[in-house]
């Protein structure tokens, strides 16, 4: 136990961690405490709930070797057809997202089917099935934007308990949990880790990468789904636009969370933390005042900066180490 | 009682037969050694037994009961474990989520944590291994991840076990604890094969041998107890070559012009001497995974020298990189993957030879006239007898022999006067092969200095003056070359496998 406890304090999400806590506590000191009101508090955790999400399904895909570059599409697509579904079509707003979820969901599927099927490197599909989606998404809505759904979706995403935990920041919790439980304690889980970590030795063990590839891929989809229906239950209405700013969120947040662009690591916890860190960027820059474009160039400062902390620390790795180490904080983070 | 038998087995691959009709048979309560040259077909071999290839005729054999294996999974679930050559373990795994990786046990849906440390720890013990199985396999050595590898092979309940090479990476004393754990499967009534070019290992662990040569068993089952070491080594090197003729050369008596001094590397070489004077070919030979090429990159400065001295025309030289050492010393590599590093296959001919002297062909604002680069192309193409239909035809369109030409070419082109051959005819068929070997001798005939590292023994004896037999990164020995097959291969083979490690 102790040993596990002296792990986690190395690895990247404990460093993480630590940022997080003085980032906020430096922006509560900032704001004069303004910060710690409930409102603040619960606005703050509102426009996590997404970004966290997205990172997520980002890195699911990642996970496993590939990337998604439909995250965007594909969740802006769910969502708008949620919309147009009840909107136009009157359907039941339960029937509504649970079909926009499982389009989300097939929309995965079919990426990662075309990746087996094709052997076509997923960074091509995903780019064709993105411009495919974005094209069906604004055929769907054209340049109207459909608010005309029931007001209890609406109050179901503007909901907080205690009046500081927005219930979209919890539901996107409990997906952080499901998948964090999937990664680590289900056979399909470790079976795409193991395809993600070392594709030859996982075929040598009698695992299907093809079977790792196809589930990664919908569970992306899957959880684009559920960010979807956060995102039409919270947001005014739903455009062409939704979804449009979620790509380069989804591997900031990975990428920063420790995940490997190879594949093999499951950074549930370093994602969700990053997506913290990011939103609290856009809070300092709101604080400060500062011009948006500073969150551009702090966020992509980031990211640099926790690659390349993720090459010494993997080099440093692989100095004491025969088996190849794909990231400390996965060493220590998975096991 | 015979457990498993690999009976009459082929095995084609296009334009050769990597396996003709091998027969293997592995005994309970045996261990087998399956010896051969590199090529030989072992590698072949076993990947028919575990299901990685097809067979293309013969059949397998377990308990008397034909099998059928199309997957790795099918031959594991068949009760034959294998331990491969490279490294097979998941990072960011634990040790006993490896070696029940291939079926994780669960309880109620989830993957049963409590389960894998006992039965883990279970397998571990059968092995007498002190290994926590919550420990992640990436704080392991080199001889803990094998071990944990064979608790992995064992935990499918296998009966027959392959070892592919074990102890290629580890040191004596970790062999020593290998063999008892060898010694313990056998004991158990467990069948082992041994794949190892260490003979010395092979006769301390293993009571019957199969040899393969040029994909065919020329011993089947032999008992170990009945051979000795030279009678093996003759097996494995066999048939006389039919030598090429080639024209007499001598290498002129001139100062060398390159020389290693007692250099070290990083990628772990000690102490190593040799010298290349202008018109002679000196062979670099050794096993693979000896160092050889290892040896080259660093030399090219892409692997860091820690000790001792380069001289390049006796002078003390540090090489930077490949475009350090083809301007400024005129030493070009002839990389051994032809396909990945050796041409740019969606480019013409004239590009792909002229790529190392842009520099001198360019005008003004780095344009590179087509007419230069066919000009200077063409010579090439007449020298080496590149056969392509124009110097616009793509490298990739042409055959495995003349894209290796092209490779050799461009150094050729660039003017080097030292030029390293890394495996020059791998995957060539015989006949360009001859072809190559005149090549290369008139290049030392025509005075450049030539390192050629090569895995093919015909190939080292007939091109080389001298040969320099390298195994774990050590230079072992050195021979003056009389181009005589028979007692030079016997030669070189006995240095390779040379009692002991030599110096440790």
């Amino acid at each position: 136990m102790k040993r596990s406890v002296l792990r986690f304090a190395k690895t990247t999400e404990m460093t993480l961690l630590v940022i997080c806590v003085v980032f906020f506590v430096f922006l509560v000191i900032a704001s004069n405490g303004d910060l710690l009101a409930a409102n603040s508090l619960r606005v703050l955790l509102q426009f996590l709930a997404v970004p966290v999400l997205i990172g997520l399904a980002q890195m699911v895909v990642l996970a496993v070797g590939q990337l998604n570059l439909a995250v965007g599409a594909v969740g802006g697509f769910a969502a708008v057809a949620m919309g147009v579904l009840m909107a136009d079509h009157g359907v039941p707003v339960p029937l509504a997202l649970l079909i926009g979820f499982l389009l989300a969901s097939l929309a995965g599927l079919v990426n990662g089917l075309l990746v087996v099927l094709t052997r076509i490197n997923g960074f091509i599909v995903t780019l064709a099935t993105m411009t495919v989606l974005l094209g069906v998404q604004y055929r769907l809505v054209g340049t109207r934007t459909v608010d005309a759904y029931p007001q209890g979706l609406k109050s179901f995403g503007s909901y907080a308990v205690f009046g500081v935990l927005p219930l979209i920041f919890l539901v996107a919790l409990v997906v952080a949990g499901l998948l964090a439980v999937m990664l680590r304690r289900t056979v399909p889980g470790r079976q795409l880790l193991a395809s993600g970590g070392n594709p030859i030795a996982a075929r040598l063990s009698g695992i299907s990468n093809d079977r790792s590839v196809i589930v990664a891929h919908t569970l992306s989809g899957a959880i684009l789904g559920v960010a979807a229906i956060l995102t039409v239950a919270s947001s005014p209405g739903v455009n062409k636009s939704i979804g449009g700013d979620w790509l380069l969120p989804s591997f900031a947040a990975p990428i920063i969370g420790g995940a490997l662009l190879t594949g093999g690591s499951a950074v549930v916890l370093g994602t969700v933390l990053a997506a913290f860190i990011v939103r609290f960027v856009d809070t300092a820059r709101a604080e400060f005042s500062l011009e948006p474009s500073w969150v551009n160039f702090v966020v992509g400062t980031v990211v640099l900066g926790s690659v390349v902390l993720g090459q010494v620390r993997t080099r440093r790795q692989e100095r004491r180490s025969v088996v190849k180490a794909p990231d400390a904080a996965v060493a220590g983070g998975v096991s | 009682m015979t457990l498993f038998e690999a009976e009459k087995i082929d095995k084609l691959f296009p334009g050769v037969r990597a396996l003709d009709g091998v027969t293997l048979k592995l005994e309970a309560g045996s261990v087998h050694a399956l010896l051969g040259e590199n090529g030989a077909g072992k590698s072949t071999l076993i990947k028919v037994i575990t299901g990685l290839y097809k067979p293309d005729g013969g059949r397998l054999l377990l308990d008397g009961q034909e099998v059928h294996f199309g997957s790795p999974h099918e031959s594991a679930s068949a009760g034959i474990g294998v331990v491969h050559q490279e490294r097979n373990l998941i990072p960011g795994f634990t040790v006993g989520e490896n070696i029940l990786l291939q079926k994780l046990p669960t309880s109620r849906g989830l993957v049963d944590r409590a389960t894998i440390r006992s039965e883990a720890a279970r397998w571990l013990a059968e092995l007498d291994l002190d290994i926590d199985p919550d420990r992640p396999v990436t704080d392991l050595s080199v001889a803990q991840a094998q071990l944990v590898e064979i608790a992995k092979a064992l935990s499918i309940e296998s009966r027959v076990l392959l070892l592919d090479e074990p102890t290629a990476s580890i040191t004596p004393n970790e062999a020593e604890r290998l063999f008892r754990v060898v010694e313990k499967l056998k004991n158990d009534g467990r069948s082992v094969l041994f794949v190892s070019h260490k003979l010395e290992e092979v006769f301390q662990i293993c009571d019957t041998v199969t040899v393969l040569r040029d994909g065919s068993s020329v011993l089947e089952s032999g008992a170990l107890a009945d051979l000795t070491r030279d009678q093996v080594v003759d097996l494995m090197v066999g048939r006389v070559h039919e030598a090429l003729a080639l024209p007499p050369r001598t290498v002129p008596d001139a100062a060398p012009l390159l020389e290693l001094s007692g250099v070290s590397t990083a990628t772990g070489h000690v102490d190593v001497d040799l010298t290349v004077r202008p018109g002679e070919i000196v062979g670099l030979y050794g096993l693979v995974g000896a160092g050889r090429s290892e040896l080259a990159k660093a030399l090219l400065g892409l692997d860091r020298i820690t000790a001792g001295e380069v001289r390049v025309r006796g002078e003390v030289v540090r090489i930077r990189n490949v475009r350090d050492a083809l301007h400024n010393y005129k030493i070009g590599y002839v990389t051994e993957n032809r396909k990945e590093e050796g041409v740019f296959l969606e480019q013409s001919v004239s590009r792909n030879i002229a790529v190392t002297v842009w520099d001198r062909l360019r005008k003004a604002l780095g344009y590179v006239p087509a007419k230069a680069e066919s000009e200077l192309v063409a010579e090439y193409v007449e020298q080496l007898g590149i056969r392509i239909a124009s110097p616009a035809q793509l490298a990739g369109t042409l055959s495995g022999g003349n894209q290796q030409k092209v490779s050799l070419a461009k150094w050729l082109a660039a003017k080097t006067e030292i030029l390293i051959i890394d495996e020059p005819t791998v995957g060539i068929d015989v006949r360009t092969k001859d072809a190559f070997h005149t090549l290369i001798w008139d290049l030392a005939a025509n005075g450049l200095a030539i390192l050629l590292i090569t895995s093919d023994l015909p190939e080292m004896i007939t091109l080389a003056d001298r040969v320099v037999v390298m195994r774990d990164h050590r230079v072992r020995g050195e021979v003056e070359n009389d181009h005589e097959y028979e007692a030079m291969s016997q030669q070189v083979i006995r240095l390779i496998h040379a009692e002991g490690t030599a110096v440790a």
